[in-house]
């Protein structure tokens, strides 16, 4: 048969029909064991987009890359995603595609190129561009195709996703499922754009608006766009218009769209016409088309039966997949023996921590290809603000560094798809205190991948972070320690080091560790520590503390620059008689509690010290512990020090006393020693 | 094979609902996508659909407000 006046080959139409009827199918039978109390879980219905999914899905492979949201079980059907895994996962069972860790809401299933679905509108458009990245630096054609409603583009990661896309011409395609609701809420109450396609325009990139609801001219659209995009042409920006039938949860029809609205919709809502398309058309008999749909329901059906006999996943999963080893997830009771680093050997070379850090990065750039660089700034000549990259986009191009535009959530989305895709990818973010700007990609999505997709995907990132403090003027907004946010957030590891030699071996093993790792590097000490570093490749391993000082009366617990502080205070309190042990912690997740009970057991005292507000810090968790775990054995309670509980102030007097210093160290050890 | 009838969680802050009217006579036959009682929540009154053919069998009377998961019927 041609193509006739149809506009599509007769052969497509009726696939697409296929896989219309597949999502249908599915759609219905949640909406009906939803209403008859058979599953209890929350949906959020795409009744009305089934043909936006079933298109694409004619014009890609498994190969091609996709993320979509919560809305998108239409999109993972159509993907390919098994139907027994996918409602496994939603029922919350074992034999979910995500061991039923994720449900629904997100679903990531490699095989199927489905990489990831979030629950945070907006936030896939930044991971979009890293999967990009990571197809585009492997010279493979893949395209990567990231859903969103019209409602995403209020939010700013969708902003700055499509900004860093337009600058890097990269091969994702942004796919606005206008549906013309924004939750409850809907154009043009919250947005006074005419379109939302013009927005690419304005960005540089290329913006079309294709009808979603019309198998024909959506085919011949996409067509053209994935094409584009295949080519190396850059990124597209889809604005496909439909309408969503039914409400933002639940069931049934789309409640706060008035009657006449809904009728229209229905008019146009691509399912039935599709279907009386292929009968008038001729392409298709109404007995094949009765045929199809059963078939399409009997899979369903077989899916949800086999669904609800697979196991609830039990509780003995609870800590599985929060990293790739169990034993990194701080648990009480339980505190590994893990092995230090042995004797560190070879040449050496005296090396300030900025050079520390630029060593390390070197060399894994050097050893894996898929080790890269992003960040603001990063690229010769400045080498990153503190020049810890300095040289290295001179020497591997701007591909494997990449100065970015000043947007903290492009930036760690990025890195996160790249990662996702199993590239290596260092992200710098300038100052502790933007993670703020980021902290949704860090904490929602970077922390929980392994987790959510019960370990089908995870993310072997890097996050280097710097911090200002200990140096004063620079402020509230650039003198934080804001650690206790990520040791407060399950699986994301966190290393900060006190010197050149730690910085280095620390972000070694940090880029080779297949879970994210954020590394906190202190401004203060980057450029006034100075040591003779090993000029090779060496690791200091993660959740291993280091005794700086040896000592009998009592324990001092410490990281990064409050660390000097700690050595200072101990030389001034030997004078005294006191003698004190320092313990550097270098990595406050996974955490070294085997090192620090061990010296608490031997001096009986332990004073936790950081630059971190005190008020749940980190050194209240690390107190409550010595505390119980050493209950009869303790001369003293275990103390902490922290900062006072107020913002960094620009005062050079407030800052210097508002922070533990040596002072103030020394005469909370004093205390604890002398009761 | 029947299918039992509970009233369903149709949104996240739902805990329960008013089973305000049957559509469908007690023991009569309905077929699968068939209204067959209105369900009130706190945020809209929505027509509950047949999952199923069958016979319907009333297991709860209409004008009650129930918990989630309470057994109204069966489709038998």
């Amino acid at each position: 048969m041609s193509q006739g006046n149809l506009g599509i080959e007769p052969e497509v139409l009726k696939a697409i029909y296929g896989q219309m009827a597949r999502i249908r199918a599915v759609d219905k039978a949640v909406q009906a064991g939803l209403s008859s109390g058979k599953f209890m879980f929350t949906y959020w219905p795409m009744t009305g987009q089934e043909c936006i999914p079933a298109t694409i899905s004619q014009l890609t492979t498994e190969r091609d890359y996709m993320i979509t949201t919560y809305r998108g079980i239409h999109d993972q059907v159509a993907k390919g995603v098994d139907l027994y895994g996918m409602f496994a996962e939603a029922l919350g069972r074992e034999d979910g595609v995500n061991k039923g860790k994720g449900g629904s809401p997100h679903i990531s299933d490699p095989s199927s190129g489905s990489m990831v679905t979030t629950a945070i509108v907006g936030a896939g458009a930044p991971i979009a561009n890293g999967l990009a990245i990571s197809a585009k630096e492997r010279g493979e054609d893949r395209v990567t195709i990231v859903n969103f409603g019209d409602g995403a583009t209020s939010i700013g990661a969708v902003h700055e996703a499509m900004n860093l896309a337009g600058a890097w011409k990269l091969p994702v395609i942004f796919m606005c499922q206008n549906n013309t609701w924004g939750e409850y809420t809907r154009i043009p109450t919250y947005t006074a754009s005419p379109n939302f396609f013009g927005r690419a325009e304005a960005l540089g990139f290329k913006g079309v608006q294709l009808d979603g609801n019309d198998p024909a001219a959506f085919y011949k659209g996409m067509k053209e766009v994935i094409d584009y995009v295949r080519e190396g042409k850059g990124p597209v920006f889809v604005e496909a218009m439909t309408y969503r039938l039914g409400p933002h949860a639940g069931v049934g029809d789309n409640y706060n769209a008035t009657k006449d609205e809904l009728a229209a919709g229905k008019e146009r809502a691509p399912y039935e016409k599709t279907r009386a398309l292929l009968l008038e058309a001729g392409i298709s008999s109404e007995e094949e088309i009765t045929a199809l749909e059963a078939a399409a329901k009997a899979e369903v059906e077989d899916a949800i039966a086999r669904a609800l006999e697979s196991t609830v996943t039990p509780q003995s999963e609870t800590l599985i997949d929060v990293f790739a080893d169990a034993d990194s997830v701080p648990k009480r009771g339980h505190y590994p023996v893990r092995e230090a680093e042995g004797e560190l050997s070879g040449p050496t070379e005296t090396m300030t921590m900025v050079q520390a850090v630029l060593s390390a990065q070197t060399l894994a750039m050097e050893a894996n290809k898929e080790v890269f660089i992003l960040g603001e700034d990063v690229g010769d000549p400045q080498g990153g603000v503190f020049g810890t990259n300095k040289g290295l986009q001179d020497k591997y191009g701007d591909r494997r560094v990449r100065p970015t535009p000043i947007a903290e959530t492009a930036i760690i989305g990025a890195a996160l798809g790249a990662s996702i895709a199993g590239m290596n990818p260092i992200a710098e973010i300038m100052f502790v205190d933007f993670m703020g700007v980021c902290l949704d990609q860090i904490a929602n999505h970077a922390a929980k991948q392994r987790y959510m997709s019960g370990s089908a995907t995870h993310a072997p990132m890097t996050i280097r972070v710097q911090l200002g403090g200990g140096m004063g003027g620079f402020g509230a907004q650039h003198s934080q320690s804001l650690e206790a946010w990520l040791t407060h957030t399950p699986g994301i590891k966190v290393v900060y080091a006190s010197n050149p030699i730690d910085a280095k071996g620390l972000l070694l093993s940090a880029i080779n560790d297949p879970d994210p790792v954020v590394v906190l590097e202190s401004m203060m000490l980057l450029y006034t520590q100075k040591a003779e570093v090993p000029t090779g490749d060496y690791r200091i391993p993660l959740g291993v503390a280091k005794v700086k000082r040896e000592g009998t009366d009592v324990t001092l617990i410490s990281y990064g620059w409050e660390l000097l502080n700690c050595l200072a205070a101990a030389e001034e309190l030997a004078k005294e008689g006191i003698s004190v042990e320092v313990i550097d912690l270098r990595s406050l997740v996974p955490i070294d509690y085997h090192r620090i009970l061990e010296s608490v057991k031997k001096t009986g005292r332990a004073v936790v010290v950081h630059a971190a507000v005190e008020f749940c810090g980190l050194g209240a968790e690390i107190c409550s512990t010595i505390n119980e775990e050493l209950w009869g054995q303790l001369k003293a309670p275990a103390v902490r020090l922290g900062a006072e509980y107020a913002p960094i102030a620009y005062s050079k007097d407030i800052e210097t006393n508002q922070v533990p210093n040596a002072g103030s160290i020394i005469a909370r050890v004093r205390a604890s020693v002398k009761g | 094979m029947s299918t039992t009838l509970t009233i369903p969680k149709l949104e996240m802050s739902m805990s329960e609902g008013t089973l305000a009217e049957w559509k469908v006579e007690d023991g009569a036959a309905v077929k699968e996508g068939d209204v067959i009682y209105v369900l009130e929540t706190n945020k809209t009154a929505r027509d509950i659909e047949a999952p199923t053919a069958g016979t319907l069998v009333h297991k709860a009377p209409a004008g009650e407000t129930y918990d989630v998961g309470t057994e109204i019927g069966e489709i038998v």
